[in-house]
C-alpha cells in the first residue's frame, strides 16, 4: 500500500468519534500537564494507564501519545511567561523566551512556538510515516541476538547521554532490570523475588513503579522547596508573528525540526536533548550569536520545533523494532503489551490499524493543539495562578486513586507510595530513574532474548559476536562504554553535560 | 559521610543480596539458564557498578562532594515526611472507612494541617475533588472504589 493509501487507512481509525474524543482528551491533558510544574508526561501517562483497561488498545495509545506530545506544546507556555520550564524539554525556551516576555513581546514568543511545533510535529509525523516500513523490513531479519545486542545497545547509549554520572544511569539500569524480573519466571514457572506476597506473583506493576519513581518522588521534592509562583500581570496579546518574525524564524524551525527528529529516534535521545543541541545549532549559524539570551525569535522557534519532531521520531524505535527510545515509550510500550500487543515490525502486519491509526492521530492532534494553545492561552494562563500547595493535594489524590484501580489492592498503592519514597532519596543522591523505567519495561525481553539465543546456541556467548548486526550493536556498545572511561574523551562529555544543566 | 558513598553502599549491599538469592534460585547451564541466571548477571552488574561509584568517590575532590546531611539542608525536610505518613495512613484506612471518608480526611488534613489554608478552601477544595472524582470512576468509567464499614 502507498503513503497515501496508508494515511487513508489511519485517518478511518482517527476519526472514530471514540478515537477522536480520546486524541482530544489526551493532547488536552498534555497541554495541562505541560503548563502545569511538578507534574510531567511520565506521571500523566502512568496515572492514566489504569483508565486505558477499559478501552480498545488504539484508542489508548492515541491518548497516550497526545499527552507526549501535547505536554511539548505546554511547556512553552511556562518557559514563556514565568521562566519556569513546565517540562525539561522546554527548559531552554526560558532563555529566550521570558526575555520576549519581559520586552513585552511574549505573545509572539507564544505564537511562535506554537506555529513551530505544529510545523515540526507535522513533518515529524511525515518522517515517521516515511522511515517507519522500511525499517520494519530491516526488522524482520532481527532473531533473539539481534534483538539482546540491540537492547544492550540502547541502555549503553541512554547511559552514555545521562545528565549525572554514566556509571549510576547504569547502576540504575541494573536495579531497573532486577525489578523486571520479580514475579513468575514465564520460562520455569518458578516464582522470584515475591518475598510470599501473593500479589507480586504478577510482578512489579508499570504504573505503580513509574507513578512513584515520577510523580510521587516530584511532589516530595517540590514541598521541602519553596515555590516561588511569578506570573507576567501583563496582559498576552499579539499571538500572530509578523512577517519579520516569520523570516527570522522559518529556517531555524526547520533545523530544528531536523535536529530533533533524528536526535528523537536515538535511545535516550527524545525531545530534552533535541531542544539543547538545536539551540546550540542556532546560535553557530546566527550573524549574531552573542544576542541570544536577549530575546531572540529564533531561541524560541528553533528548540519548541525541536522537541515536539523529537517526540515523533522517538515514536520509530518503538513501532518498528518495539524498543522504546526514551521512558515515555517505556510506558507506552507497557500499554501495548498490558494490551496483549507486543510492539515490533510484526505490529504493522498484525495491526495496521493500530499502527496507522496512532500516526495519523498525530495529524489531528497537532491540529487540535494548534487551536488549543493559541485561542485558548488565557485558560491555560489561569490555570498557572493554581497555587502549588492546592495543586500537589490534587494530584497526590489522583495517583492514589490510579494505583488502586488497577487491581483494587491496596498493594498497588504502598508499592506506589514505596517507589515514590525510594525514587525521592534516588533523586537526592544524583541517581536518574529513567534508566530503571526503560530497564523494567525491558527486562522480560531481554532475559527472553538472551536465554533463547544461549538456547539456540548451545550455551555458546559467541552467536552475538558472529551475527553481523549483534556483534555490530556490541562493538559500538563497546566503544562508546571505552570513550566514557578514557580520560579525555570522559572529561570532554562531562564538560558538554555540565554546560548543559548550567544553561537549564 | 559523604553522600556519595552512603548511595554507593547501599546499592552494593541491594546488588550482593539479590546475586545471592539468584543463586538460591538456580543458574542452571549456559544451554539452559535457570531462573535465577539472569537476575544473577544484574545483580553481578549493580554491585560492580556501585564499587566503581565509590571508588570514583575518593578520586573527586572532596570540596565537590556533598555530605550526607548537606542534601536536607535549608529544606523543609519535615514535610516529605509528614506527606509520606498521612499517604501512608490513607492507604492503611482505605479499605476500612471507604474512598470517600478517607479521601476527605487527606486532603482535608494536608490542606489545613500542612499547608494552612482557610478553612473554606480546606473543605471546599476536597468536597469538590471527591464529588468529580465519584462521577468520574464511579459512575462514568464504573470503577469498583472501597466503600468500608460504612457503606460509602
Amino acid at each position: 500500500m502507498d503513503f497515501f493509501g496508508n494515511l487513508m487507512v489511519g485517518f478511518s481509525v482517527t476519526f472514530q468519534p471514540i478515537n477522536l474524543s480520546f486524541c482530544f482528551l489526551g493532547v488536552f491533558v498534555g497541554t495541562m500537564i505541560g503548563v502545569l510544574p511538578g507534574i510531567g508526561p511520565v506521571g500523566t501517562m502512568a496515572i492514566l494507564l489504569p483508565v486505558t483497561y477499559g478501552i480498545p488498545p488504539t484508542t489508548a495509545i492515541i491518548m497516550l501519545a497526545g499527552i507526549y506530545y501535547g505536554a511539548q506544546y505546554g511547556g512553552s507556555t511556562t518557559s514563556i511567561l514565568v521562566n519556569i520550564p513546565g517540562e525539561a524539554a522546554s527548559v531552554v525556551t526560558c532563555l529566550d523566551g521570558y526575555q520576549m516576555a519581559l520586552q513585552g513581546r511574549a505573545g509572539r514568543a507564544l505564537g511562535i512556538a506554537a506555529f513551530g511545533s505544529f510545523i515540526a510535529g507535522t513533518f515529524g509525523v511525515i518522517g515517521l510515516q516515511a522511515l517507519a516500513p522500511p525499517l520494519v523490513s530491516v526488522a524482520l531479519r532481527f532473531g533473539p541476538p539481534e534483538y539482546f545486542s540491540l537492547m544492550t545497545l540502547g541502555f549503553v547509549i541512554l547511559t552514555y547521554l545521562a545528565q549525572k554520572s554514566m556509571a549510576k544511569a547504569l547502576m540504575m539500569a541494573g536495579v531497573g532490570i532486577l525489578l523486571g524480573v520479580i514475579g513468575l519466571d514465564t520460562m520455569t514457572g518458578m516464582p522470584r523475588f515475591t518475598f510470599n506476597i501473593p500479589e507480586l506473583l504478577d510482578g512489579v506493576g508499570l504504573a505503580p513503579l513509574a507513578m512513584g519513581l515520577f510523580g510521587i518522588s516530584e511532589i516530595l521534592l517540590n514541598i521541602e522547596r519553596k515555590i516561588k509562583q511569578e506570573l507576567l500581570t501583563t496582559k498576552v496579546k499579539g499571538l500572530l508573528p509578523t512577517l519579520e518574525d516569520w523570516g527570522r524564524s522559518i529556517w531555524a524551525i526547520l533545523r530544528g525540526t531536523a535536529v530533533g527528529f533524528f536526535l528523537g529516534i536515538l535511545p535516550g535521545g527524545g525531545a530534552v536533548l533535541g531542544s539543547f543541541v538545536s539551540y546550540a545549532v542556532e546560535k553557530r549559524v546566527s550573524r549574531h550569536p552573542e544576542k541570544f539570551g536577549t530575546g531572540m525569535i529564533e531561541g524560541v522557534a528553533a528548540p519548541e520545533a525541536a522537541n515536539n519532531s523529537a517526540a515523533q521520531g522517538a515514536f520509530i524505535p518503538l513501532l518498528t523494532l518495539g524498543i522504546p527510545a526514551n521512558v515515555v515509550m517505556a510506558i507506552l510500550l507497557g500499554a501495548l503489551m498490558i494490551h496483549g500487543i507486543t510492539p515490533g515490525p510484526m505490529l504493522l502486519k498484525e495491526h495496521p490499524d493500530l499502527f496507522w491509526g496512532v500516526i495519523s492521530s498525530m495529524y489531528v492532534g497537532n491540529a487540535m493543539l494548534l487551536v488549543l494553545n493559541l485561542p485558548l492561552i488565557g485558560l491555560w494562563v489561569q490555570l498557572l495562578r493554581v497555587p502549588y500547595p492546592i495543586l500537589f493535594p490534587l494530584i497526590l489524590f489522583i495517583c492514589l486513586i490510579g494505583s488502586y484501580l488497577i487491581n483494587n489492592s491496596t498493594v498497588d498503592v504502598a508499592l506506589m507510595l514505596f517507589f515514590g519514597v525510594v525514587g525521592y532519596l534516588m533523586r537526592k543522591f544524583e541517581y536518574e530513574p529513567a534508566p530503571l523505567v526503560l530497564a523494567f519495561v525491558l527486562s522480560p525481553l531481554l532475559e527472553n532474548a538472551l536465554r533463547q539465543s544461549l538456547i539456540l546456541s548451545d550455551g555458546s556467548f559467541t552467536i552475538f559476536f558472529l551475527r553481523p548486526i549483534s556483534g555490530g550493536c556490541l562493538v559500538l556498545a563497546a566503544v562508546l562504554l571505552m570513550t566514557s572511561v578514557l580520560p579525555f574523551i570522559g572529561k570532554r562529555r562531562e564538560k558538554i553535560l555540565k554546560k548543559g544543566e548550567e544553561d537549564e | 559521610m559523604k553522600a556519595e558513598r552512603v548511595g554507593s553502599l547501599f546499592w552494593l549491599a541491594a546488588g550482593l543480596i539479590s546475586t545471592y538469592g539468584s543463586v538460591q534460585l538456580g543458574l542452571g547451564k549456559f544451554r539452559e539458564p535457570g531462573s535465577g541466571f539472569f537476575p544473577f548477571l544484574a545483580g553481578c552488574f549493580i554491585s560492580l557498578m556501585a564499587m566503581i561509584v565509590f571508588f570514583q568517590s575518593f578520586l573527586r575532590g572532596r570540596e565537590v562532594q556533598a555530605k550526607l546531611s548537606s542534601l536536607w539542608e535549608g529544606l523543609r525536610w519535615r514535610r516529605p515526611i509528614e506527606i509520606g505518613l498521612l499517604t501512608l495512613g490513607y492507604i492503611l484506612a482505605l479499605e476500612r472507612l471507604g474512598f470517600l471518608l478517607t479521601g476527605f480526611l487527606l486532603l482535608f488534613v494536608i490542606l489545613k494541617g500542612v499547608e494552612r489554608v482557610s478553612w473554606g478552601k480546606a473543605i471546599l477544595i476536597p468536597v469538590l475533588t471527591l464529588g468529580v472524582s465519584y462521577l468520574l470512576f464511579n459512575v462514568f468509567l464504573k470503577a469498583t472504589l472501597p466503600k468500608g464499614v460504612f457503606g460509602f
